[in-house]
């Protein structure tokens, strides 16, 4: 592939999200801005470097982008700088081998845009991230940024911009999917001063990073948002809750905010109108509690971050006491698009009760994984094996677990759920902040479940007795389940202690908490089973209640598994079967997974 | 305000607990972490009730769940009953020892705990109240630290508190007795700290501790010349009135 020999104009985008920047991508970035300053002065239209924030494709990281062409290079290493700037950026060839891999076909395409995995999406909350320099609030401002923001200081009343994002459907996305317009109308309807807008950027859930792309990649778009959100609740002051962890994202959202105010875009009197307002960042000390609302709020009034009852609203009663709108970091982030190109066009898009777009980790088992984001409403089915790619390695499905750790586990007969707030809570789970995390055959269900607990049991704060308690007993059944200690009436009490935790819980934590062992117990009842009463654990993951056997029929006695099992416990002449030995086999696995044949299987425990 | 409690009609005002309407009519609603004299918490959930409004039926906390329209009230269906009785069951696993935890336990005819592993002596269920006296002295000697299944109560970095004026009402408002006080010979122990008891200048009995006493002091400016023990400011009080008429 050849493309036409044009430096003019040309501008290199390299990835400096927090992945990237792990693989070396700010070396990449100096190595190449050496070698463009170099340039001698025949060139009259230098090509433009910048770095980006997160592209969701960590996984293919570094990424470098040549514009305008759209020359997509993923796994770039500084050893292949000075190929990419002799040919790409100089000459407009395309070096084949660093394009980016489409699962779906086996080819390399030359911008990611081609793929599958890109070709199903669209691009709202995360419509600039890659494509700005997330510390330029110019390139910002000439993608359209605060072009709503002055649409609605100057054209709209604050209530017209209500009416508006109501009418837009959108819906919160941190989770619970409260109506966002209804929230906002409720704020301003109290008559009580001062009032509060917060954003909510604790992103807790482990393998999800949205919000941190977000904040990271395009930090503007949640600042316009918020402004926006005030005039509408006639607030003055925002807070940013940003955890401590998400240190890019701090720098990134502290430089924004820093630059808006020198814009005028902040402060007093924004944009000549006489509109004020003020923002700050808070840094949170890392509890997952602290996502929660009320929670958030207590921590930025210093207080321990614990929740309190919400049968008061933060609309009415929040931040100090004060009237308070709370949004998520990807809610925000839809707000200036919205008004911008209106209410119409965003409620065109998603599902009857679920309008929009929704940002998800996608990451597991899956060939392709990294951020997506999709209209409301397509299908599990759509996202697992369309855009991800299917499952790794040829395996087979067996769940997918949504909505982060409070999230449940959905099995294969419901793939072709409809991705919305309300279908993920009826099978059980929930959209949660979006998570999604795939397995397959080789995960064992019930330890997944133990998994999550053993995190909530860790993470919950603690002030309520049913959440505390009744998730640590939970775990202590789990725990036992796996160890091969389960007993008969052990599943009752789980749902017993479930209905307990999930009704009686103070706040949002305690009352999902249960969802992993609910669902899981409900499309996997015969997993825990097999753990109960054969003492055996089908997916070979629970260590007590697994051993493994080769089957002679099978084995081509290729040796494989005997050279890489670390214990030394298998033996057996080349070209016959091999054999385990029982006693000295520590159930690591790695026979099964490096095994061709699939000779090795999984059996119960060994008696002791 | 009309509301329904378990099938009695109650006249209830704007705002006013479940909890509070419920117990002025007779009605009990057993409870852990509340106090009257101190805003609610929420935190040890006993106290849940079902509500039905608009034809939905919710789990509620009825300390702090606030009265603002017609409601059903169900304190003891047995989903409720079902509930709280697992409550107490978790309760009794964490912390059995406590004489109040004991009486709950019979109560609800909870048996010896078998399926989960119980440390016999703990006897603080973290209701929190005793952090909540304590910050409504004003002083927040002690508080909850850490989370999750860790989760205590101490005071800053677990040393004795400097804080602390060793009034012990954590220890008072400590629904099962989990927070040791010790006193003799004229000193008081709590927190892992000694305080100095001052004797009622009436009876000469041991009342107060020297920071205390100072504290009250400084705080709402009553220069008691001398420290007088509850009873023995009473009755010079009234020997006071008893001049003046």
């Amino acid at each position: 592939m050849t493309g036409t020999p044009n430096n003019s104009g040309k501008t290199v985008l390299v990835c400096c999200g927090t992945g990237c920047l792990a693989n070396n991508s700010m070396e990449i970035y100096k190595e190449l801005k050496k070698r463009v300053e170099a340039l001698g002065p025949g060139f009259a239209v230098r090509p433009v470097l910048k770095t980006t924030g997160c592209n969701g494709l960590c996984e293919k990281g570094p990424i470098v982008n040549i514009l305008p062409d759209d020359i997509f290079y993923c796994r770039v290493r500084v050893s292949d700088v000075d190929e990419i700037f002799e040919k790409t950026i100089l000459r407009g060839e395309v070096i084949e081998r660093l394009l980016y891999l489409d699962t779906s076909t086996g080819r390399r395409v030359r911008s990611h845009k081609e793929s599958e995995f890109y070709r199903r999406q669209l691009k709202i909350a995360l419509r600039n991230i890659g494509q700005i320099d997330p510390a330029s609030i110019d390139d910002y401002i000439e993608r359209g940024g605060y072009n709503a923001l002055k649409k609605a200081l100057f054209e709209m009343s604050p209530e017209l911009v209500i009416s508006e994002i109501e009418r837009s459907g959108l819906r919160g996305r941190g989770g619970a999917g409260f109506p966002t317009g209804y929230k906002w109308r409720q704020c301003k309807r109290v008559n009580s001063f001062p009032k509060y807008v917060v954003c909510n950027g604790d992103e807790g859930d482990p393998g999800a990073f949205m919000d941190r792309s977000i904040m990271e990649g395009d930090p503007h778009s949640v600042i316009e948002g918020m402004i926006i959100g005030a005039y509408a609740v006639g607030s003055k002051k925002g807070f940013i809750y940003i955890r401590d962890e998400y240190s890019l994202a701090v720098r990134n959202v502290s430089k924004a905010i820093e630059d808006a105010y020198s814009r005028g875009f902040l402060g007093r009197g924004i944009m000549g109108s006489g509109f004020n307002f003020d923002v700050e960042v808070v840094r949170g000390g890392g509890a997952f509690v602290c996502g929660e609302s009320t929670a958030l709020m207590a921590s930025i009034e210093g207080r321990v971050g614990e929740p309190r009852v919400k049968y008061i609203r933060s609309t009415e009663k929040g931040l100090w006491g004060q009237p308070t709108v709370l949004n998520n970091v990807e809610t925000w982030a839809n707000v200036p698009v919205i008004i911008d190109r209106g209410a119409d066009w965003f409620a065109a898009i998603g599902t009857d009760r679920s309008k929009g777009t929704k940002v998800f980790s996608l990451v597991g088992k899956v060939k392709n994984t990294g951020l997506i984001e999709v209209p409301m409403g397509i299908t599990l089915r759509e996202i697992i094996f369309d855009i991800g790619g299917g499952i790794t390695g040829n395996g087979k499905f067996k769940a997918v677990q949504t909505g982060g750790p409070s999230g449940g586990c959905i099995p294969e007969a419901l793939l072709d759920l409809p991705v919305d707030f309300d279908s993920l809570d009826r099978a059980g789970s929930m959209m949660g902040s979006g998570g999604m995390i795939v397995m397959d055959e080789t995960t064992c269900m019930v330890e997944v479940a133990r998994y999550y607990l053993k995190f909530l049991s860790e993470e919950s704060c603690g002030k309520c007795t049913p959440c505390r308690e009744g998730i640590r007993r939970m775990l202590e059944i789990l725990e036992d389940i796996c160890a091969g200690r389960g007993q008969e009436g052990d599943l009752e009490l789980l749902l017993e202690l479930s209905e307990t935790v999930k009704e009686a819980s103070l706040c949002g934590l305690g009352k999902t908490a249960p969802n992993p062992v609910l669902t899981t117990i409900k499309y996997f009842e015969s997993e825990y089973l097999a753990h109960i009463r054969d003492k055996r654990c089908p997916a070979g993951v629970c260590r007590k209640l697994t051993s493994y056997r080769i089957n002679t029929d099978l084995c081509r006695g290729c040796g494989l598994c005997a050279k890489k099992c670390p214990a030394g416990a298998i033996s057996g002449k080349p070209g016959a079967p091999h054999i385990i030995d029982v006693s000295s086999c520590i159930v690591c696995g790695t026979c099964r997974e490096v095994c061709r044949f699939n000779a090795v299987e999984v059996i119960g425990g060994r008696s002791e | 305000m009309r509301v329904i409690i378990d099938g009695k009609e109650c006249e209830a005002g704007y705002g006013e607990y479940i909890l509070d309407v419920a117990r002025r009519n007779g009605i009990h609603i057993p409870t852990l972490c509340h106090s009257g004299a101190l805003p609610g918490q929420g935190s040890c959930r006993l106290c849940i009730v079902e509500v039905a409004e608009a034809g939905k039926k919710k789990v509620v906390v009825s300390c702090l769940y606030p009265i603002t329209g017609e409601i059903e009230v169900t304190t003891n269906s047995e989903r409720i009953y079902r509930m709280r009785r697992n409550i107490v069951r978790l309760l009794a696993a964490r912390a059995p020892s406590g004489e109040f935890i004991k009486k709950l336990r019979e109560e609800y005819g909870i048996p010896e705990e078998t399926r989960f592993k119980v440390d016999e002596k703990e006897k603080c269920i973290l209701c929190g109240l005793c952090v909540r006296a304590c910050e409504e002295i004003g002083l927040s000697a002690i508080s909850t630290v850490n989370r999750g299944t860790t989760k205590k109560v101490a005071p800053p970095f677990e040393e004795p508190p400097e804080d602390c004026i060793g009034c012990a009402s954590c220890a008072y408002v400590c629904p099962t007795g989990a927070i040791e006080v010790q006193e003799f010979e004229g000193k008081r122990v709590i927190w892992n700290r000694a305080f100095e008891l001052l004797k009622c200048a009436g009876c000469g009995r041991y009342f107060i501790t020297r920071q205390q006493y100072e504290y009250i002091k400084n705080k709402h400016g009553i220069d008691m010349k001398e420290p007088l023990c509850d009873r023995c400011r009473q009755k010079s009080t009234a020997e006071k009135l008893i001049h003046l008429l």
